[in-house]
């Protein structure tokens, strides 16, 4: 058995659910479109001021859009483990478990990345050309590597929570455990002084520091990528590690 | 042809012996009845065999490998383990052709099985709308789909009406006619009776019986009669594992 029949079997599991399309279309519309409402709204308005930052603000959008990559990634991999576990009769047909993870993960990714790319570009280049004379190109401090880092940081996020997913095995079980830690515990954490430097290093506040022309905190552009690329590996292994040692 | 050997195998969860130092081989060629009470180690035998729970120690072999081993392991083992093992929001030719792909298996065979199941009409229909005896015929298809030698069936009546039911008995002795090992576990000892040539019987995870349908029921009235004699002592229906009642 090898890998290619196994990834068209798991980009079809992927087109066949209308959940899932859905998720990864929302990623889109809610990144970029609350970008570019926001812009046409305030943008503007508020150019020009001494905290101006038009790379950066882009991408307000993923504030919300972010937490369709987590569902993304969840219902992904915990559809296989629905009270009908899809599951079984996925390794009875790949019973080499290593092999079925490894072209779910492939595929998850590969699903995520243009789709995140298109958002990271959509943000910025509809920000930009709201922002009007204001507004920046592509070539300036930092811009192209912030399109592409948002494209990276959501491809990132869907991975973490599609391993995380493989761990807790469960839909609710792993969407309870990464809303808050998205939502709640990592923007709270964030806007505390004292422990501002420990929340640099949750996973989506590393991630998003590519976000910025010139970030600020204890991590760069692409440490903090790194950071949150080692999350993404361990939270992967670690799926790996619960889907090879327990009884499907 | 292929068998099953099953030696020596004991599966536990925490403290419970879910199979106890099982020996049996299930030969080709013939339908092999699958009997014992709720939580007897029947479904544990086949999750075994099919490489879904690891065994505590044992081997469960099928044609001298284990499962996870097999390089196309549909072609030579189809199982229907739970009939509603599939996503329900995915329609049922999808769900098939999601098995398919694996082993580059034209999606002609995957309609031609849809229609021989008597599901056609319903092949792109969502499996959530599915009736328990549909949701059965699509596990059978899938169980098909790679025209196996070897085919477990755990409990296939339930949910069935009597069509399928007629259905599924033909099916199982062409199988069986065509060389092919058949182990369907039942608690309908009437259907049993009628389809199996041979019985193996389990009891609190160990073997009580193994033999041809006609000597099981020899010195009894009916098959229901010979199998409350012997597994009376071992139904413990408290018992962890324990299926639907």
């Amino acid at each position: 058995m090898t890998l290619l029949p196994v990834l068209r079997s798991e980009w079809l599991k992927i087109r066949s659910l209308r959940p899932l399309l859905a998720a990864l279309a929302g990623v889109f519309v809610a990144t970029a479109g609350i970008t570019v409402l926001v812009h046409a709204m305030v943008g503007k308005a508020e150019a020009g001021g001494p905290d101006f930052e038009p790379v950066g603000g882009s991408y307000y959008g993923l504030n919300f859009g972010h937490l369709a990559a987590v569902c993304f990634g969840v219902l992904a991999v915990a559809g296989e483990y629905t009270d009908n576990k899809a599951v079984r009769l996925s390794l009875m047909a790949v019973p080499r478990r290593g092999l079925f993870y490894a072209a779910k993960m492939l595929v998850v990714g590969a699903a995520a990345l243009p789709v995140g790319l298109a958002t990271g570009f959509g943000c910025f280049l509809g920000a930009q050309a709201l922002l009007g004379e204001y507004g920046v190109g592509l070539g300036a401090d930092g811009a192209l590597r912030s399109a592409v880092g948002c494209g990276l940081y959501l491809t990132l996020l869907t991975l973490f929570s599609a391993g995380v997913a493989a761990v807790v095995r469960s839909q609710v079980g792993a969407l309870c455990l990464l809303t808050p830690v998205v939502f709640l515990v990592s923007p709270v954490v964030g806007s505390i002084g004292a422990v501002r430097d420990v929340a640099a290093w949750l996973p989506d506040r590393a991630g998003q520091q590519i976000l910025h022309p010139h970030p600020d905190g204890p991590l760069g552009a692409w440490s903090g990528m790194a950071v949150m690329a080692l999350w993404t590996v361990l939270a992967v292994a670690a799926g790996w590690w619960t889907l090879h040692r327990r009884d499907a | 042809m292929t068998s099953i050997d099953i030696r020596g195998l004991t599966k536990r969860y925490g403290p419970v012996r879910a199979l106890d130092d099982l020996t049996v081989t299930i030969e080709p060629g013939r339908v092999t009845g699958f009997l014992g009470p709720n939580g007897a180690g029947k479904t544990t035998t086949m999750r075994v065999v099919l490489g879904l729970d690891r065994p505590t120690s044992g081997t469960a072999l099928v044609g001298g490998r284990p499962y996870a081993t097999l390089p196309d392991p549909l072609r030579h083992v189809g199982a229907l383990l739970d009939a509603s093992a599939a996503h329900p929001a995915r329609t049922a030719r999808d769900h098939l052709l999601t098995l398919a792909l694996t082993h580059r298996i034209p999606a002609a065979r995957v309609d031609r099985l849809l229609e021989e199941t008597g599901l056609a009409s319903a092949a792109r229909r969502r499996v959530r709308t599915f009736s328990l005896g549909m949701r059965q015929r699509l596990g059978l298809a899938a169980a098909l789909l790679g025209d196996p030698p070897v085919v477990l069936l755990d409990e296939p009546t339930n949910g069935l009406d009597p069509e399928g039911i007629v259905h599924l008995r033909n099916l199982t002795r062409r199988l069986a006619d065509e060389g092919r090992t058949v182990l369907i576990s039942s608690h309908l000892m009437g259907e049993i009776a009628r389809v199996a040539d041979h019985l193996v019987v389990l009891g609190q995870g160990r073997l009580l019986a193994d033999a041809p349908l006609d000597r099981f029921t020899a010195s009894h009235a009916s098959l229901e009669d010979a199998y409350f004699a012997l597994t009376t002592p071992f139904a413990d229906h408290a018992a962890p594992e324990g299926r639907r009642p």
